[in-house]
Order: structure tokens, then sequence, then C-alpha cells
């Protein structure tokens, strides 16, 4: 079990479970995740991915661009 | 062969790049999603959901895919540590985080089923892909006519979860709160059914959710937190 301790002065003020091997939540160990800046691209694509659109969304949308040129 | 239609409140949008595909091709896809409308909507007085909602069915009565998804649920409830949970307090039985994901996934799993091998099935955001390469853009999360990273998908599925267009209408079950912790959490997986629960369940969580999400089996992660950083897992399928 991996965990993350913090410290205030020489006193533990929390601890926190990162990783727990054996138990049914953890399938796979914990990668290493990669930090970057945000991008704002554009880009030739066949689908665009986001939170669920609502109908008035969509009429501005990327995806309503792409189902458009057919 | 394109069709787009709105269905359980969200456009639906079907490319099919097999030259043997028709207009009758596609049509199963809406149909079934047509069908889970009417069985699986909260909305829906008479739906299954909301029959079982008013104790009208014990849970022997329900129909397999009723019980294959409240399981699901289930098995995220427990996954979150409750912070994924479709039984709020206060609250009606609301399982469309997980109908969305596993229904659309189905509908490929149609297509598929009838030998169709090219497409790309977009529900509201959710993708699914087959046969690929198919270039999938993430919407940016502060502006709409931009990607913030392009995916290349060959046969998969990307769901993302975010604020940017219903606002604050994912709860942190465990507090009963919107969850604000990320701006925006996309998930790949090989179903759409992991992608989506995956994606909706790690932006609940909140920051903490980006490591959940980036150990769970088969699903690789792209999340833009409060502060805007991008926190991204090393196999991402990034396009060249």
């Amino acid at each position: 079990m991996q965990v993350e301790v913090t410290f205030e002065g020489d006193k533990i003020s929390s601890v926190r479970m990162l990783q727990q091997p054996n138990h049914p939540q953890t399938t796979a160990a914990v990668p290493k995740l990669i930090q970057e800046t945000l991008q704002a691209q554009s880009a030739d694509i066949d689908a665009v991915s986001g939170a669920t659109i609502t109908s008035d969304g969509y009429v501005t949308s990327l995806q309503a661009a792409l189902d458009a040129k057919g | 062969m394109r069709r787009v239609e709105q269905v359980m409140g969200f456009p639906v949008s079907l490319r099919i790049d097999d030259e043997s595909a028709s207009e009758q091709t596609a049509d199963p896809v809406f149909a079934w999603l047509r069908e889970v409308d009417a069985r699986f909507s909260p909305f829906r007085a008479d739906s299954e959901v909301s029959r079982l909602d008013r104790g009208e069915l014990t849970p022997h009565e329900l129909s397999p895919d009723l019980t294959e998804v409240l399981g699901l649920c289930e098995e995220y409830r427990v996954a979150t540590g409750g912070a994924f949970d479709v039984r709020l307090p206060g609250r009606g039985l609301d399982p469309c985080a997980m109908v969305k994901g596993w229904s659309v996934q189905r509908a490929a799993n149609l297509l598929s089923g009838r030998g169709t091998s090219r497409f790309c099935l977009n529900a509201g955001g959710d993708v699914v892909a087959a046969g690929g390469p198919w270039r999938v853009g993430v919407r940016h999360p502060e502006r709409a006519d931009r990607l913030c990273t392009v995916l290349e998908i060959t046969d998969g599925a990307v769901a993302t979860s975010a604020r940017y267009e219903r606002g604050d209408h994912i709860l942190d079950g465990r507090t009963g709160r919107p969850a604000t912790g990320l701006l925006s959490i996309t998930v790949v997986a090989p179903s759409l059914t992991a992608a989506d629960a995956t994606a909706t369940a790690a932006f609940a969580m909140g920051a903490e959710g980006v490591e959940w999400a980036a150990s769970r089996e088969g699903c690789e992660v792209f999340a833009v937190d409060a502060e805007r950083r991008v926190l991204r897992t090393a196999g991402l399928p990034v396009a060249g």
C-alpha cells in the first residue's frame, strides 16, 4: 500500500491512501501521470468528444460542422 | 453514409464508411437508442426505471438489461467510495450516467454484429469507433470552437465529462454537492461502457479522480484540473 503523509511541523496532519493493491477497486498499478499545459488547437478530425451536448449547444458545435460537411 | 438524430436528449451522429452501407444499416442503432430512452429514462413516468423507483417493480421483476445496468452502477459506486451514486438522498433513481455509455456501446455492437466494420458513432460527445484509424478531437473546456488534444482511435471508445454544457450536473455522491475539482476529464477505453462510467465517476471524485481513472484497467486519461493543468497517462493515443 502506498500512502501520502502530510506533516504540520513534526505532527502528521493527514494520511491519504494512494494505492491498495489487493483491494477490488484497484485493477492496475497507478501509472505516472504526465503534466502538460492546456492547448487550444484546431485540426482535421472525424469526431469530437466533449461533455454531453445539448441540442442548442450542438447547433454551433464542431461536431455539427463535421456532420454538415458530409 | 452519415445520419444525425436527436435521441435521449442529445444529438447522435453516425458515420459508416463500409461501401456496402445503406440507410437501413443505421436503422437498428437509432431504433435501439429510442427503445433505451423509453425503457430507462427517469423522465418518463412509464419507464422501467420510473416504475422501479416508485416501488411498482421488485428487483427480481427487472429486465436482464436493467439488472445489468444497476449492477454496473453498484460496481462503480463501490469503486469510487460512493462518489458515483445513482441513488442520491432526496432524489429519484437516475442511472442515466451509466445507461448512456452502456447503450451506445450496445448500439455499436449491433453494427459490428451485422458485419459493419468501419464506423464512428458519436452520442452527444461520447464516441465509439471501429475499423479506424479515426481522429477524435477533445473539445477545449473553455472554447467550444477549439480542441485541446486529438486522439487516434482504431477500435475503442472516448468519453468526456465536464461542466461546460450542462453546468453543475454531476454531483459527488459523498457530499451531495456539485463536483468542481476538474474542468474536464476524457477517458479512452476498449468499450464506451467503461470509458463513460469511468469519466463520469472520476469527474464526481474531483482532482483525485484523475489518478483513480488512470488506475482502471484498460483506461487512458486526459484531464484538465481547476487550475487548467493538463494531466494525462503516458499511454494516451495522441494523434501524430
